[in-house]
């Protein structure tokens, strides 16, 4: 059976941090006083002179993270590829940078850096070395729109197995499961001016499995309604079955729990957690789920506390027996 | 339908002010951050255009300052090692001799932005932000 510990991306209280209601040390006394230990941290989003990180600011990281009582868990890196205007960063660029952030996750203690898929399998291969030389392991988030059967993924995976094996892993966000669109995306599309009526009856056939060009010739939608629709039927098509998080779980060595709007009633409607979690459960993975609400990126007037309280009560009720303590 | 909530950080509360150098008037200036929930490359402010009370700001007259450099907006595609941390304000500096009128003004700041990590092959999203927000000028 699963033994599943619930940390915390801080990167869930974006709203509050760049609205400057929130500092680093509010955040993470927050994070404290909610119960979390293991957290994850976007340096991108928080360190001032970002992608180079100064001893200083590890030293603070480290000072306050100590104080209140928090493990480090994941270093959250960027490969920002299209940073330079006109071209990709070249194979060397995506080294220096993906050393650089295994080389300040280790100063500051986190253990695991996550990168993203963009790095490619022959560089993610020759990451390997400096992994072991560092003692770290390096990750690539697992994010949608791909999926565990994307042939990239599976590439991927192969090497995690292989050659990286214990070095190398993945990170499974659970938004790759999302199959309905969530409160504040129907809001938004209400806001953008879609006609309340018609949208409630775009969401049913949405759900019934109606297609687009069928959905659409049925609610005689105007153009702007034309393109709100083909972007729900894009962002919420079925990729993937929880059921298939068994087939990389071995690969896994931290799980992103995104949301981005949580129900009172213990329930996400637009992710299917109870599958989701309850797959996770019958493995025998032994690690961090993050909590990670993204319920910023449409709206900052829900407090990212609010959620990530829902969010846990929500995962207790469903897998409260494989949940332990950090 | 992302990253739009990010916009109402564009534009600074601070107040629109003179900018001067030894006591003399040169023209006005203002603060703005970076529109998202982590900062970001100078090089990925695609399009950064200006306007006051409705006007567009001629480019070659507005100076971008951050982290103590001065940037013409022409210079800002080549500045791929310069960070916009998310928190910090860059000042624009409009150099003009049409200083605004005491009290309040529309200032609009139409950005377009690529997400460097969002997409590859030379491909990447862009996201347009533009804000209008009154100023007062003092």
């Amino acid at each position: 059976m699963a033994k599943i510990k619930l940390g915390l991306t801080l990167y869930s209280f974006s709203s509050e941090y760049i609205n400057m209601k929130l500092s680093l040390e509010d955040i993470l006394k927050e994070a404290s006083e909610m119960g979390y230990t293991g957290i994850e941290i976007i340096p991108a989003q928080m360190c001032p002179t970002y992608p180079y990180v100064t001893d200083e600011w590890i030293e603070e990281l480290k000072s306050l993270m100590k104080k209140y009582n928090l493990q480090p868990v994941c270093w959250s890196a960027y490969l920002d590829m299209g940073l330079a205007t006109g071209r990709d960063l070249t194979e060397d660029e995506i080294i220096q940078y993906t050393v650089n952030d295994l080389i300040y996750a280790k100063k500051a203690g986190f253990p695991i850096v996550r990168s993203q898929f963009s790095i490619t399998p022959e560089i993610f291969v020759k990451m390997i070395p400096f992994c072991k030389k560092l003692d770290m392991k390096l990750t690539i988030e697992l994010h949608h729109p791909h999926f565990p059967k994307h042939p990239l993924w599976q590439q991927y995976v192969d090497i995690c197995r292989g050659v990286g094996k214990g070095v190398l892993g993945i990170v499974p966000d659970f938004g790759i499961f999302i199959n309905t669109p969530h409160k504040l995306w129907c809001d938004q599309a209400l806001e953008m001016g879609f006609e309340p009526e018609k949208f409630d009856k775009l969401v049913d056939l949405h759900k019934a499995g109606v297609s687009l060009e069928d959905a659409q010739a049925q609610l005689s939608l105007n153009d702007n309604e034309k393109q709100i629709a083909a972007s729900m039927y894009d962002e919420f098509e079925t990729r993937c079955n929880p059921e298939e998080i068994k087939d990389i779980i071995d690969v896994a060595f931290y799980m992103h729990g995104k949301f981005y709007y949580a129900e009172e009633g213990q329930n996400d409607p637009s992710i299917p957690y109870d599958e989701i979690l309850k797959a996770v459960a019958e493995t025998d993975y032994d690690g961090f789920i993050a909590c990670e609400y993204e319920g910023h990126h449409f709206t900052d007037e829900i407090p990212a506390a609010q959620q990530l309280g829902r969010y846990v009560a929500m995962c207790r009720r469903i897998i409260g027996d494989s949940i332990v303590e950090a | 339908m992302q990253f739009q909530a990010f916009n109402k950080i564009l534009i600074g509360d601070q107040k629109l002010q003179s900018y001067e150098e030894a006591g003399i008037t040169l023209g006005y200036q203002f603060q703005i951050r970076y529109p998202s929930y982590r900062g970001t490359f100078l090089s990925c402010i695609e399009k950064l255009d200006i306007y006051l009370d409705g006007t567009l700001v001629d480019p070659s007259h507005i100076y971008f300052c951050l982290n103590g450099k001065e940037y013409l907006i022409e210079e800002l595609k080549d500045q791929y090692k310069a960070y916009w941390f998310v928190l910090d304000f860059a000042t624009i500096k409009v150099m003009t001799d049409e200083i605004p009128t005491a009290g309040p003004h529309d200032v609009t700041v139409d950005m377009y932005h690529r997400i460097p990590y969002a997409g590859y092959n030379g491909s990447y999203l862009g996201l347009p932000s533009k804000v209008t927000k009154t100023l007062i000028y003092e």
